[in-house]
């Protein structure tokens, strides 16, 4: 049976260090991007089977912008996205103390940084297997 | 009548209601119609690019779909906004997908943006659209004696909009003359004015006026001219402070190119808003 | 798969559109320095800044004020022979260190846009007054006394706005922030 691949699309490198250790560990291939525009065009070749997402990249809230593309094309909205930000961090002095929206993007699970490792690799798994479950349908 | 969308921004709320009257009033003189776009926002001036580009040019693409719908074309009198609304434009016209992501905000407000439109300056609308030969003819009272130092500032040359010359322009000189006035040859007209440094780095800040208003003096100006409101609080209402900083004695008045105009139509001070300066202007203008 | 990024090119990967990595085209020919009115404020000018950030000095170029003393004139931007946009990547480490709080205590610059941007996002116009204690802190005695002063001229020429002003639409403006920052609120 052929490894399951994970893409990341994160522009913090330190951050994107650790948490692909830990998917690594747990038996899984994973890339990275560390810009939206590569990682839109790494999806694309529609090689993996989750995406991990962060939000504040770029120019600013890019990530937003990339899962709604995803979420528009009828075949890349099969992979499962799991965001995972520090949006509410980043940009507290707007937003102080303000949850992430709950309008956003509701058929996609999001975790906040920093990531507990055991509740990644729990997520991952649920995401990897919903998305199978629907694919056997 | 030609008509344009007129975003006056906010700093021409009070700060620099008389630049927000002596361009509607002037414009009017000279065939143009600024009809105030309906319930505009805030550009974002420099700060939303520190945080968020895309939410900066969301803000500024809401008061484009708000011209858009009425179907003219967009004119700033400060040129920040015009800065932030041009780009804008341009990035939205070239890049579909955040046209897109945009639009989808812009729902939320009922507005959709096509980049149907055009985004001037309103210095660009005196300059092009109305023209200097209908200028000239329309001048009933010569500015003549008077010596303007044309500040021509940063963003409604930088940067580069289309291919014009932005290291030698000589657009607001013809207009001072055709206001009939002469225009002093000022060599740091296209020096940064300060801008925010003012609240956020303030002794530099005052370094940045020291050396206009001294390129003024010496270039035996009676007055400098402006076209944004912050160009002109920073080199008018900063003078004494400048002046404590430095042991220096400015006294320069520093005015909105539309009240030079708008004096050169024939128009009243009052109407033009002369008189609400920190620095007087009445001596110069004692003879207009 | 892309290898872990330099320093460099998390900068790069900030910028608009960037294509590969424009600061690596610099050749340090020291125009932009030469051109910025306020260089001689900054703790490195911008040709030494893209410089470290080409060598990859990380925490000297987000300890430096020099990215909070742009003035965004883009006269280095106009100027530059290798076409690098130094004023947008004056923008993109401003974005770094408000994303990440790596800027200098006693900067004023990045509180001010902070607060700027939440009067905007509040109000949907900015005012002025707001923004004064977050420059004010920073100065003597004599110099808000002289703030004061000029505020009062101000106010007797009819300059000074007393009351904030809010757009009429308010609501749906905080929802269509909303669609692009997915913080707070919601219907």
């Amino acid at each position: 049976m052929t490894q399951t691949r994970l893409l990341i699309i994160d522009d913090d490198p330190d951050y994107v260090d650790g948490i692909k250790s830990i998917l690594e560990k747990a038996d899984y291939e994973v890339d990275v991007a560390y810009n939206p525009k590569d990682g839109f065009k790494a999806l694309e070749t529609g090689k993996y089977d989750l995406l991990l997402l962060d939000i504040m990249m770029g120019r600013g809230a890019e990530g937003v912008m990339v899962a709604r593309k995803i979420n528009k094309d009828p075949v890349l909205r099969e992979t499962p996205v799991l965001i995972i930000t520090g949006v509410r961090e980043q940009i507290a002095f707007l937003f102080p103390g303000q949850p992430v929206h709950p309008r956003f993007l509701p058929t996609d699970e999001l975790l906040e940084k920093p990531v507990d490792p055991n509740l990644l690799l729990e997520k991952v798994e649920a995401l990897l297997k919903e998305a199978k479950a629907k694919k056997a349908e | 009548m030609k008509k344009f969308a007129y975003f006056p921004g906010c700093s021409l709320e009070k700060i620099a209601l008389s630049y927000n009257t002596s361009s509607v009033e002037t414009a009017k003189i000279l065939g143009v119609e600024l009809q105030e776009l309906e319930d505009w926002n805030c550009c974002g001036a420099t700060t939303y690019f520190h945080v968020d580009q895309l939410l900066a040019y969301t803000l500024v693409a809401r008061n484009l779909a708000i011209a858009e719908k009425e179907g003219l074309d967009l004119v700033a009198p400060c040129s920040a906004c015009y800065k932030n609304a041009y780009f804008t434009n341009k990035y939205i016209k070239e890049e579909p997908d955040l046209a897109e992501h945009i639009n989808y905000a812009l729902e939320e407000d009922d507005l959709q943006f096509n980049g149907n439109i055009d985004v001037h300056h309103i210095m660009d609308i005196f300059v092009n659209e109305v023209g200097m030969d209908e200028i000239k003819e329309k001048v009933t009272k010569p500015l003549e004696g008077l010596r303007v130092a044309p500040y021509y500032g940063c963003q409604i040359v930088r940067p580069r909009k289309n291919g014009e010359e932005i290291e030698n322009p000589q657009f607001f000189e013809e207009l001072v003359s055709a206001m009939g006035a002469d225009p002093a040859d000022f060599p740091e007209r296209l020096r940064c004015c300060s801008a925010s440094l003012i609240m956020t780095s303030r002794r530099a800040a005052l370094d940045m006026v020291r050396v206009i208003l001294q390129n003024a003096v010496d270039s035996e100006a009676d007055v400098i001219a402006t076209a944004c409101p912050l160009c002109q609080v920073n080199l008018e209402c900063y003078q004494p402070q400048v002046n404590d900083e430095f042991g220096t004695d400015y006294k320069m008045p520093v005015i909105y190119f539309t009240q030079l105009l708008g004096l050169a139509l024939g128009m009243s001070k009052k109407k033009l808003g002369i008189g609400k300066e920190l620095v007087s202007a009445a001596p110069i203008f004692g003879e207009f | 798969m892309a290898a872990k990024p330099t320093f460099s090119q998390e900068i790069s990967n900030l910028l608009y559109a960037s294509k590969g990595n424009p600061l690596k085209t610099c050749i340090q020919c020291g125009t932009c320095s030469g051109t910025c009115p306020v260089a001689e404020f900054m703790d490195q000018t911008p040709r030494r800044l893209i410089g470290m950030i080409n060598a990859n000095l990380k925490e000297d170029v987000l300890a430096c004020n020099t990215y909070w003393f742009c003035a965004s004139c883009y006269h280095c931007t106009a100027r530059c022979p290798s076409k690098i946009d130094i004023a947008e990547v004056m923008y993109a480490v401003k974005r770094y260190s408000i994303w990440h709080k790596t800027y200098s205590e006693d900067l004023v610059g990045p509180t001010f846009s902070e607060t700027f941007v939440r009067t905007i996002v509040n109000s949907g116009r900015s005012f002025e007054p707001v923004l004064a204690p977050t420059y004010m802190f920073s100065m003597g005695i004599k110099e808000v006394l002289q703030e004061a002063y000029m505020g009062t001229q101000m106010m007797l020429k009819g300059r000074m706005p007393v009351l904030p002003t809010k757009i009429k639409r308010l609501d749906n403006f905080k929802e269509m922030i909303r669609r692009i920052i997915p913080v707070g609120g919601g219907k």
